[in-house]
């Protein structure tokens, strides 16, 4: 029930001298900040790959927009990929510094295994590595969108390769995989959920939780 | 009736995650990069930027009906207790309005557009960041029912199917 304190009490870890400075959730604030980055980083890169598939098939849906009068340009779609991609790699290096920060402290629930079989550690590490993987490819990603954009296809309707959207839409496949890590550690880890951290600890929700 | 339902895991959903938190990225991220575009836009002249603005708050409208569902679905699964009952109320009373409000404000967006891509009027940064606040403090709730509340952990639906929260 409450190995988690009697086990961070006995092994000394550098969390024992801030502790207690530290919430019930293990973090120095009440709600962590990398899941809530998170959602820039998938949200703009999904949609910045979605409309760059939308300006690479535009001689498709061009007839559909002209029936709903709706005035819409190639280059507007991939405008909307290529700042979304670029927003995207920025924010990004926030969102992996603070899972770093938050990860640092993280206190997951022992004995418990995801759905994958794997257990606290081997989760957290895999989304560590898997974040800055991640964050790399997001950077290279962007970083081949500009050339497409302002070297490679300066003069084509067209601003991406093919190359391009398939490589996104594998990384978008990797971020959802990625993401599952992270809902893990959440879900069913308890990392920095306050009301699972006070269950395992054996307090009485009713009575410590306004 | 109730046995035609599909059988609840251990997070007391009929599916493997919470989905309505991975549908909502695309609604925060969408709307407050918008508003981020449209100031970028107005600030530095770069007109073209309207039209990225324009179509992630366009995208941001979508999903917000999508994450309604999903929300619904999983808050009436949630067995919310103590505080998080009225949070859970707010969240959900928010999460209505919003999508009330980022309908009137593309359909604005969308006029706009139509007459002039090039131009933004003046009071529309006004309103979009007001839209931008109401979006932050949605995130605050929706963020106390997961992180502190638990709702739709292991743990939590434990204690509550044993009857230990109420």
């Amino acid at each position: 029930m409450s190995s988690t304190w009697i086990g961070l009490g006995l092994i000394s870890s550098p969390i024992n001298e801030i502790a207690d400075r530290l919430g019930p959730n293990d973090l120095p604030y009440s709600i962590p900040i990398h899941p809530n980055l998170v959602h820039f980083t998938i949200g703009l890169f999904a949609i910045g790959i979605a409309f760059d598939f939308a300006g690479a098939f535009y001689p498709l849906e061009k007839r559909v927009f002209r029936f709903l009068a709706l005035p819409v340009t190639r280059v507007g779609f991939h405008d909307v990929g290529w700042y979304n991609v670029l927003a995207c790699s920025v924010i990004s290096f926030f969102t992996v510094a603070a899972g770093f920060f938050e990860m640092l402290l993280a206190v997951p629930l022992p004995g418990v295994r995801s759905v994958l079989g794997q257990n606290a550690i081997d989760t957290m590490l895999w989304h560590a590595v898997g974040g800055v993987a991640l964050l790399l490819i997001i950077v290279a990603m962007t970083i081949w969108r500009a050339y497409e954009r302002f070297v490679w296809r300066r003069e084509l309707g067209r601003q991406v390769s093919w190359l391009y959207l398939a490589c996104g839409t594998v990384v978008l496949l990797l971020m959802g995989l990625h993401g599952s890590l992270g809902a893990w550690l959440a879900s069913e880890f308890g990392v920095h959920i306050t009301a699972d951290q006070l269950l395992a600890a054996g307090a009485d929700l009713g009575e410590v939780l306004p | 009736m109730l046995g035609l339902l599909p059988p609840l895991n251990d997070k007391n959903l009929p599916w493997l995650d919470v989905i309505h938190p991975i549908v909502v990225h695309f609604v925060i991220a969408m709307a407050l990069i918008s508003v981020v575009f449209d100031l970028i836009g107005v600030v530095t002249g770069r007109r073209n930027l309207f039209e990225v603005s324009f179509w992630n708050l366009l995208v941001a409208t979508v999903a917000i009906f999508v994450a309604i569902i999903f929300g619904q679905i999983e808050a009436g699964l949630a067995s919310p207790y103590g505080a998080a009952r009225d949070i859970l109320n707010i969240h959900s009373t928010i999460g209505w309005s919003l999508a009330g409000v980022l309908g009137l404000l593309t359909g604005w967006r969308f006029v706009v557009r139509q007459k002039d891509p090039n131009r933004l009027p003046g009071g529309f940064l006004a309103v979009d960041s007001l839209l931008a606040a109401l979006v932050v403090v949605q995130v605050y709730l929706g963020d106390k029912l997961v992180w502190i509340y638990g709702l739709h952990t292991v743990p939590v639906v434990e204690a509550a199917r044993s009857g230990v929260l109420s």
